[in-house]
C-alpha cells in the first residue's frame, strides 16, 4: 500500500533525502503563499453574511491547503539516494572455515555458507572478494575450494585484517557466513570498536542451528588449580543441553575413578551446573578427566570431555577467631577441625573479664596483646572469626583494622551469633557495620534467641559446594537429618548483594542463618547462631557432619582470601590464550618495591617460553601478562620477582589447555554475536536461507564508490487523491451549511 | 573418727538442707527439660547406687544438693565470663536429653553403678565431646566401686594423674599447689580425709586426641565446699579453692 501511495518502498525514503527540484528562487513559493492567504480572506469576508467566523474560518484552511499542496507539486519533490556505482565496488563475501563449520546434519555448516554468500551478490553489481576466516583471514580465488579445518576461529582479529587489507579496494561491504563459535572467547568491545571504525557495514548470515537436542556438552570445568594432600576438591561443572534427561558425569585421575554422579538435566534450561566432589590423595600434578554421557547417540562425543590439571601440595591457612564468652560452639568448632590439617585457628577467648585465654598458637607471644592492632600482625591471617564479643571491647582503630582486613587484604571475616555477638554486640553500629551482609537490629534489641530450631538450605545455599554434607541428591537428606541447632539470632534484612545460604525455621516464620557477600577484595559471612555443637553432640560420634560443616565453612573462608604473593591464570578469553595476573605483596600486604617481574611459560613436552609481566596500573603489586597456549596440554607457569637482577620471590600456577579441541565445544551457533558485528558496523544480520532485502542493502551501501539518483515523487498518487479529498470535504462542508 | 553426736547433727542438718533446697532447683530426674536458661547449665547425674548404696547411703547421687551447684553457679557468674544458668538440673544417666548439656557433675560415685546400657550411652556422652566431673569419694574401697563402673565406660581407657603441666590446673587459674579439699566433717573431727583416703589425687581420663574428659577427685569433696560456701564455720580458702577447681575444669570443658 506504502509503495502505491508514494511510488517507493518505505526503506527508500529511509535512506533518501527529500529534495525540490524546479528551479524556484525561494522567495517565489512563499509569495503566491502569501498571495493565496489574501486572495481567500477577501473572498470569504464578501461572503460573511452567509456563513458564522467558525464555517468561514473552516473553508479557509481547506482551500489554503490545497493551494499549498498545488505549490509543493509545482515545486517538483524528488528523492535523492546514494547508491554504488555499477562495476566500480567490492564486496568482501567471508566464510568461516574453521573445524566447527564441519558439522551438518546433511550439508555442511560450510556448504550453506558458501551457497547463501553466493546468493548474497548474485545480480549485484558488484566485485566479489573471497575469503577464508577461521585463527585469521586467508584470502581465496573462489569459495567451492575452502575446506573445514581451521583448529580455531578469532573472528575480531580475522575481521580487521579482511577490512584493512580490503578498502583500498573500494569496499562496500562485508559478508560474513558463519556459525558464530568463537574460539578466543568472542570480541572484545574493543575488537568491535576497531572493526566498526572502519565505516563498512558487515553484513552477517548465521549458519548452524541453535538448539541441537541430540547433543550434550560439556561447556566449562572449574576446579581449583591447588588442592591439599588428601583433601576433597569440589569441581563444577557447565552442562549445556537443549534436552531434558539424565547424563552420568565421571572424573578419572588416569585410569583411576575417582567419582561419578548423575546430574538431572532439567527441562526448558539450556545450561545446567553441577558440583562433583573428589578425593585427591597424593602431593603433584593430577590431570583430572571430566567426562559426561548422555542419554541418546551424540553427533559429536569429544565435547563431552574436560580435563583440568590441579597440584596437590602442602598449604597453611591461619584464621583467627575472637571470642567473648567460653561457650560450647567455640569448644566444639575447635574440636571440629583436624589438627593436623591444613588451618591453623588461632584463638583469643574471654574467660573472665580480667583474662584472655589463647589456644593454637605458633609462638608464645602470639596474641599477647590481645586483639592485633597492626596490620602486620592482623594480616597474617586468611580469615578472621568474631564471636560472642561486644564490638566496643575493640578500639576504631582495630575496628577500622578489621575493614582494611577484608576490603585490601581480602581476608574473609565470620560473624557468629551470641549473646554479646551480632546485633546485641552492637556491630550495627560499629566501624565494621558497612562489612555486614545484613542490617543487624539495634543492641537495645535482645536479638539473641536460646531456642532449637531447625536448619534448612536455601536454594543458593543447595548448589553452594562448602554446604556439601554428601554427594549428589543425598545432600538436602544430610542436611534434613540435623539435629536443631541450640540457639539463633536475628539477622535484620539482608543488603542488596547479600546470600543467604541457610536459613533456620523460628516460632514466627524462617530467617536467614548464614548470609554472605563479597565486601572490598573479601568476603564476609553471618552465622546467626551459637548452636551448631548439637550437630556433634546429639549425632552419633561417627557422624562428621559437624566437622565436615565447619572444615569446609572455614576452608571457603581461606580458599578465597589471596596470598600475600600469588599467580593466577584467567582462561576466560578462550583455551588459546591466558591472561596471568602476579601479586607480590610483603606481610602488611602493601606491594612490594622495585621488583621486575617476568613469567616463564613451560608445555609438558619441554619447550619454553618467557614473557615480561607489566605493572597493573589501576592496581599495585599486580603484574599482569597475555600467554599463548598453542597447543593442547599441561601448562606451567613461573612468575619472578626480581630485584637487582635476583630472583627474590616465585608464584607458580598450572593449566591444562584444550586449545586443540576448542573448535568442537560450543557448537551451537552464536547469532548473539553475529547480530552483535552487525550491528556495530551499520549491517544487518540475515539467517542462512532468508537473506530478505540482502541486495539492496548491497546496493544502497554506505562505503565505497557511489552515485547519486533523484526520483520524483510530485505524482505519487497521494498527493492527488489528498487534493480531491480536501476539495469533497470543503463542498461537502458548504453543502451542509448550506452555504452553496 | 568424728564425735557420734556431731556426726548426728551434721547428719540431721544435711537432711534439712536437702529437704530446704529442693525450691532452689529441680529435684526431679525424670521431670522435662524446658529450654536453655544459660549457656552453661549445672547437670547432677542421677546414677542408679550400687548395693552398698543402698544401705549405707540412699540417693547418694543427691548429696550437698542443692546448694553446691547454687553458690557455684553463681561463682562462675561472679568470676569468670560464663553465661551460666541459675540453677542446675539432675538427669539419670539414659537421659536422651543428656546430650545438650556438655558438662555432668557425678558426687559420691563410690556408690554408684551404671549398667552396660548406662555406661554405653556414657561413653558416646564422652566420645562426642561431654564431659564429666567426679568427686567426694574417698579411700581404697569407693574408687574400687568407682572404677568397676568406669572400667564399663571405658573398658580400654587408663585413668592417669592429670599431669602438673595440664591446662585443666591453668586454663583461668593456675592450680599448682594442690591442697586436698575436706568435707564439711573436718570442722568437727580435724582431720582433712575419710577413710583410709588420706591423699588427694586428680585423675582423668583422656580421649585420643588428648583431651580430658573425665576429672576424677578422688579423696577430697570440692562439693561439700561449694555447698558450705556460706557456713561460717567452714574453711574460706577452702571454698575459695574448689570454685577454682571447679571453674577451670568448667572452662576446660567449654575450651577442649
Amino acid at each position: 500500500m506504502f509503495e502505491f501511495l508514494f511510488k517507493y518502498p518505505r526503506q527508500d525514503y529511509a535512506r533518501s533525502e527529500l529534495v525540490f527540484t524546479a528551479d524556484w528562487p525561494a522567495w517565489l513559493p512563499w509569495s503566491l503563499l502569501a498571495l493565496a492567504v489574501a486572495a481567500i480572506a477577501w473572498m470569504l469576508l464578501r461572503r460573511r453574511q452567509h456563513a458564522n467566523a467558525a464555517q468561514l474560518v473552516t473553508v479557509g484552511m481547506l482551500q489554503l491547503a490545497m493551494i499549498a499542496l498545488v505549490l509543493v507539486v509545482m515545486l517538483q519533490p524528488a528523492l535523492r539516494t546514494e547508491q554504488l556505482k555499477p562495476g566500480e565496488n567490492v564486496v568482501a563475501l567471508v566464510a568461516d572455515t574453521s573445524a566447527s563449520m564441519a558439522y551438518g546434519p546433511g550439508p555442511t555448516r560450510l556448504d550453506v555458507a558458501r551457497n547463501n554468500l553466493l546468493a548474497a551478490v548474485a545480480g549485484s553489481d558488484v566485485t566479489p572478494l573471497y575469503f577464508s576466516l577461521a585463527a585469521g583471514a586467508d584470502a581465496a580465488a573462489d569459495l567451492a575450494t575452502l575446506q573445514p579445518v581451521g583448529e580455531a576461529t578469532a573472528i575480531g582479529n580475522a575481521l580487521v585484517d579482511i577490512i584493512g587489507g580490503a578498502r583500498s579496494q573500494s569496499l562496500a561491504a562485508v559478508i560474513l557466513a558463519s556459525d558464530g563459535v568463537d574460539t578466543t572467547g568472542g570480541v572484545s568491545a574493543d575488537q568491535l570498536a576497531e572493526i566498526a571504525a572502519f565505516g563498512i557495514p558487515v553484513h552477517t548470515i548465521g549458519v548452524g542451528r541453535e538448539r541441537i537436542p541430540e547433543d550434550i556438552e560439556l561447556v566449562q570445568v572449574v576446579a581449583p588449580d591447588k588442592a591439599l594432600p588428601n583433601s576433597t576438591v569440589t569441581a563444577r561443572l557447565a552442562i549445556r543441553h537443549d534436552s531434558a534427561g539424565e547424563a552420568r558425569v565421571r572424573v578419572y585421575d588416569g585410569d583411576e575413578l575417582l567419582a561419578t554422579e548423575l546430574v538431572r538435566l532439567p527441562e526448558n534450561v539450556s545450561m545446567t551446573t553441577a558440583p562433583i566432589s573428589m578425593n585427591l590423595r597424593d602431593p603433584g600434578y593430577h590431570r583430572l578427566q571430566f567426562s559426561i554421557e548422555g542419554p541418546g547417540e551424540e553427533p559429536e562425543l569429544r565435547n563431552n570431555e574436560h580435563s583440568a590439571l590441579v597440584k596437590v601440595e602442602e598449604q597453611q591457612f591461619r584464621i583467627l577467631y575472637f571470642e567473648g564468652e567460653p561457650r560450647w560452639e567455640y569448644k566444639f568448632l575447635r574440636r571440629a577441625l583436624d589438627p593436623e590439617g591444613d588451618i591453623r585457628l588461632a584463638t583469643l577467648l574471654r574467660v573472665s573479664p580480667n583474662k584472655f585465654y589463647r589456644q593454637g598458637l605458633d609462638s608464645a607471644e602470639q596474641l599477647e596483646s590481645g586483639f592485633p592492632s597492626t596490620r602486620d600482625e592482623l594480616f597474617a591471617y586468611d580469615a578472621l572469626i568474631i564471636g560472642s564479643v561486644e564490638a566496643a571491647s575493640l578500639s576504631a582503630a582495630q575496628q577500622q583494622l578489621i575493614a582494611d582486613f577484608v576490603s585490601e587484604r581480602g581476608g574473609s571475616l565470620l560473624m557468629l551469633a551470641g549473646p554479646s555477638g551480632l546485633g546485641n554486640g552492637g556491630w550495627g553500629q560499629s566501624g565494621i557495620s558497612d562489612l555486614l551482609p545484613t542490617r543487624l537490629p539495634p543492641s537495645t534489641v535482645d536479638s539473641f534467641e536460646r531456642i532449637k530450631a531447625p536448619v534448612a538450605l536455601t536454594p543458593q545455599g543447595a548448589d553452594a559446594a562448602m554446604l556439601r554434607l554428601a554427594g549428589g541428591e543425598e545432600n538436602s537428606d544430610a542436611w534434613a537429618r540435623l539435629p536443631e541447632v541450640a540457639n539463633y539470632q536475628a539477622t535484620g534484612n539482608l543488603k542488596p548483594a547479600a546470600m543467604s545460604l541457610l536459613s533456620v525455621k523460628t516460632g514466627t516464620g524462617s530467617q536467614p542463618l548464614l548470609v554472605t557477600q563479597p565486601y572490598g577484595r573479601g568476603h564476609v559471612y553471618v552465622l546467626a547462631t551459637g548452636g551448631t555443637w548439637r550437630w556433634q553432640m546429639s549425632m552419633p560420634v561417627e557422624d562428621l557432619s559437624h566437622e565436615t560443616f565447619w572444615r569446609q565453612l572455614l576452608r571457603a573462608l581461606v580458599g578465597t582470601a589471596p596470598r600475600g604473593i600469588s599467580l593466577s591464570v584467567d582462561a576466560d578469553h578462550g583455551d588459546a590464550a591466558v591472561r596471568l595476573r602476579a601479586e607480590f605483596r610483603n606481610e602488611a600486604f602493601l606491594p612490594l618495591d622495585n621488583i621486575g617481574v617476568s613469567a616463564v611459560v613451560s608445555h609438558e613436552d619441554g619447550s619454553a617460553y618467557t614473557v615480561d609481566m607489566l605493572p597493573d596500573p589501576a592496581d599495585a603489586g599486580v603484574f599482569t601478562a597475555d600467554a599463548a597456549l598453542d597447543k593442547s596440554g599441561s601448562w606451567y607457569f613461573e612468575a619472578i620477582a626480581e630485584r637487582d637482577g635476583e630472583a627474590v620471590h616465585v608464584a607458580r600456577a598450572s593449566v591444562y589447555s584444550e586449545s586443540e579441541q576448542a573448535e568442537h565445544f560450543n557448537l551451537r551457533r552464536n547469532s548473539a554475536l553475529l547480530q552483535r558485528i552487525a550491528a556495530a558496523t551499520g549491517g544487518s544480520y540475515f539467517e542462512a536461507g532468508d537473506l530478505g532485502n540482502i541486495a539492496d542493502l548491497l546496493r544502497y551501501s554506505s562505503a565505497g564508490i557511489t552515485e547519486q539518483i533523484l526520483r520524483p515523487v510530485w505524482n505519487a498518487p497521494a498527493i492527488f487523491l489528498l487534493l480531491l479529498l480536501m476539495k469533497l470535504a470543503e463542498w461537502l462542508l458548504r453543502r451542509r451549511w448550506r452555504t452553496i | 573418727m568424728p564425735k557420734p553426736v556431731h556426726l548426728a547433727i551434721a547428719l540431721f542438718a544435711a537432711a534439712v538442707l536437702a529437704c530446704g533446697g529442693s525450691a532452689l532447683g529441680q529435684s526431679d530426674p525424670s521431670a522435662e527439660v524446658g529450654e536453655a536458661a544459660g549457656e552453661f547449665e549445672f547437670v547432677r547425674l542421677a546414677y542408679s547406687g550400687n548395693r552398698y548404696a543402698q544401705s549405707a547411703r540412699g540417693q547418694a547421687w543427691r548429696t550437698d544438693w542443692p546448694d553446691a551447684e547454687h553458690h557455684f553457679l553463681r561463682g562462675v557468674n561472679r568470676l569468670t565470663s560464663v553465661d551460666a544458668a541459675d540453677e542446675g538440673r539432675i538427669m539419670i544417666p539414659l537421659d536422651g536429653d543428656i546430650f545438650d548439656y556438655p558438662w555432668l557433675y557425678a558426687v559420691e560415685v563410690g556408690y554408684w553403678h551404671l549398667n552396660d546400657q548406662e555406661a554405653a550411652h556414657l561413653r558416646e556422652y564422652l566420645l562426642r565431646g561431654g564431659f564429666l566431673m567426679v568427686d567426694d569419694f574417698h579411700g581404697s574401697f569407693e574408687w574400687a566401686m568407682f572404677k568397676a563402673s568406669m572400667d564399663r565406660v571405658f573398658p580400654d581407657r587408663p585413668i592417669v594423674d592429670i599431669a602438673e603441666g595440664d591446662e585443666a590446673f591453668h586454663v583461668l587459674y593456675d592450680l599448682d599447689h594442690r591442697i586436698q579439699i575436706p568435707s564439711r566433717m573436718f570442722i568437727y573431727s580435724g582431720q582433712t580425709w575419710e577413710r583410709d583416703g588420706v591423699t588427694p589425687h586428680w585423675r582423668g581420663i583422656y580421649d585420643d586426641h588428648g583431651r580430658l574428659m573425665v576429672a576424677i577427685n578422688h579423696n577430697m569433696d570440692i562439693g561439700d565446699a561449694w555447698e558450705h560456701a556460706d557456713w561460717p564455720d567452714y574453711p574460706e580458702n577452702m571454698t575459695a579453692l574448689a570454685y577454682r577447681f571447679g571453674i577451670n575444669y568448667l572452662i576446660y570443658a567449654m575450651t577442649h
